[in-house]
């Protein structure tokens, strides 16, 4: 119980952040999140961090599955960002962070379904292990999957940059 | 060129890198990377690349935070909520617990499916009955229409018709069902009663109710027929009572020119299986002394239509006989058997 207080402490952010890339809902990412780790309390899993993102990112699909039969847009959809502006930011620091959301999120879009799992759970702190028993893959497969990601994300990322650019001048 | 050579020219291969800078390699690849990028400035840009890369992708990932500062709840508050949310059963208690039904519908299945050929025979056949001794019944009387009793059955036929007991019987016939429905009410068929006794001791002898004894092996055997069929090969010698749904027809066809033996079996509201049995007299009074439980009585017997066969240029009757048998009182199945209809 100890230890899974500790995994608590140190990986809600994690895993909220995690769940949050997935369903971009923040407080039903917290949610969410705390229903994972009351799970974990329940089935006390032998490998706890591996679980709890597995689990995490079962309650992401159950919910994205949900919102699109409640015909919520709660999945990732390219065309609606759901940024958390803060009350103290101007109006145009709030349109330039809602750009920058947008860009990175329609990256993140461009990524395979592989490619983007990959990488979060590389984010969210799993070991290469962790991930390939996760997502299936082989270990030696991650580094590839994972540099590919990475790559991908960046190229889409400096695509955008440039069409914002483009349209600006 | 030495293997060490060639090891030190191979250059890290980028999801090498990846690996590397992930901390995700074991020691001793470590070192061996790092021998060779001291020596090549090409993997050494690569690897700066790959970290410039690596750190570029935290950054934007960074972006996608749903806040400034996550903070995690107390953990006694999630100890709290973990009483008020359903835990949901692991996959493996899932599949465990989607086995267990599985075998258990499978289990009742063929437990439905056994027990069914079991009851079935039961069920279909002319329900055991008991058969009083001479001793019970009392002195024989003569039939009304003239016919010897058959010694064979012991049945001792009443003088007169069966008195029916004052008390209601126990079947209640509903008013109508889809049997009665699907078929036009014949005319009711005058019964005459020709005996009646109190249940007696049991014939032991539990015998097949299948038995061919004709020399064709299949011609004279005992069928289960849908009720359509068996009204087309039976024609007027389907007995059945009306408002009670039927669950089974057997009939043993008879000699040319003869009508089959029948035996109908009904469900009432209650469950009881009843059924109706018409046929020669020889052949009901034969399918009579095969039964042994003691619980299921039957009706009187009463005359139905003869056949009339034609024999070497003259004509044979032979005389039919109907019944009704069932676990329930004598005078609630001679209740049932006034209400019989042949059709």
């Amino acid at each position: 119980m100890e230890d899974l207080e500790r995994l608590y402490k140190t990986h809600y952010p994690a895993v909220v952040r995690f769940l949050f890339r997935k369903i971009w809902d923040a407080d039903r990412a917290e949610d969410l999140a705390q229903e994972v780790f009351i799970r974990a309390m329940a089935h006390q899993p032998e490998k706890p961090r591996a679980w709890i993102f597995a689990v995490a990112a079962n309650l992401a699909r159950d919910e994205a599955r949900s919102a699109i039969r409640r015909r919520k847009h709660l999945v990732l959809l390219k065309d609606d960002p759901v940024p958390l502006s803060t009350p103290d930011m101007s109006a145009e620091e709030t349109v330039e962070k809602d750009e920058r959301w947008a860009k990175v999120t329609n990256a993140l879009a461009a990524l395979s379904e592989r490619d983007r799992d990959v990488l979060l759970l590389w984010d969210g702190g799993l070991s290469y292990p962790e991930i390939a028993a996760q997502t299936g893959l082989a270990v030696g497969a991650v580094g590839t999957t994972l540099a590919r990601a990475r790559k991908r994300l960046i190229e889409a990322h400096d695509r955008m940059d440039y069409q914002a650019d483009a349209a600006r001048s | 060129m030495t293997e060490w050579t060639i090891r030190q020219m191979r250059h890290v291969p980028e999801d090498e890198l990846h690996a590397y800078l992930d901390q995700a390699l074991s020691r001793s690849q470590c070192a061996e990377i790092e021998t060779h990028m001291a020596d090549c400035g090409r993997c050494r840009d690569l690897r700066d690349g790959t970290a410039a890369l690596r750190d570029r992708t935290t950054a934007l990932l960074g972006q996608l935070s749903p806040r400034a500062l996550i903070v995690a709840p107390p953990y006694e508050m999630l100890i709290q909520r973990k009483g008020l949310i359903p835990i949901p059963p692991d996959w493996r208690r899932r599949v465990r617990r989607a086995g267990l039904w599985a075998a258990g519908f499978v289990a009742a299945v063929g437990a439905g499916w056994v027990g069914r050929s079991l009851l079935e025979p039961r069920q279909f056949a002319p329900a055991p009955l008991a058969l009083q001794t001479p001793e019970q019944s009392g002195p024989a009387a003569p039939i009304s229409d003239g016919l010897a009793p058959n010694a064979a059955t012991d049945f001792q036929p009443a003088a007169t018709p069966i008195p029916i007991s004052e008390r209601a019987p126990r079947y209640l016939a509903p008013r109508s069902n889809r049997l009665a429905d699907a078929v036009v009410p014949p005319p009711s068929l005058q019964i005459v009663s020709v005996g009646l006794s109190s249940r007696g001791s049991a014939v032991s002898e539990p015998a097949p109710l299948i038995r061919s004894e004709d020399r064709s092996p299949f011609s004279r055997i005992w069928r289960r027929v849908e009720w359509e069929d068996a009204l087309q090969i039976a024609g007027s010698a389907m007995p059945f009572i009306e408002g009670m749904p039927v669950i089974g027809v057997l009939l043993q066809p008879g000699a040319p020119d003869e009508r089959p033996t029948v035996i109908v079996a009904q469900q009432d509201a209650s469950g009881e299986v009843i059924q109706s049995i018409e046929g020669p007299q020889d052949k009901v009074n034969e399918l009579l002394a095969r039964q042994n439980t003691p619980d299921v009585n039957r009706s009187a017997l009463t005359r139905t239509p003869p056949d009339y066969v034609e024999v070497g240029g003259g004509v044979r009757r032979t005389l039919r006989m109907l019944t009704v048998t069932g676990r329930l009182s004598v005078d609630s199945l001679n209740a049932l058997l006034r209400v019989v209809t042949i059709r």
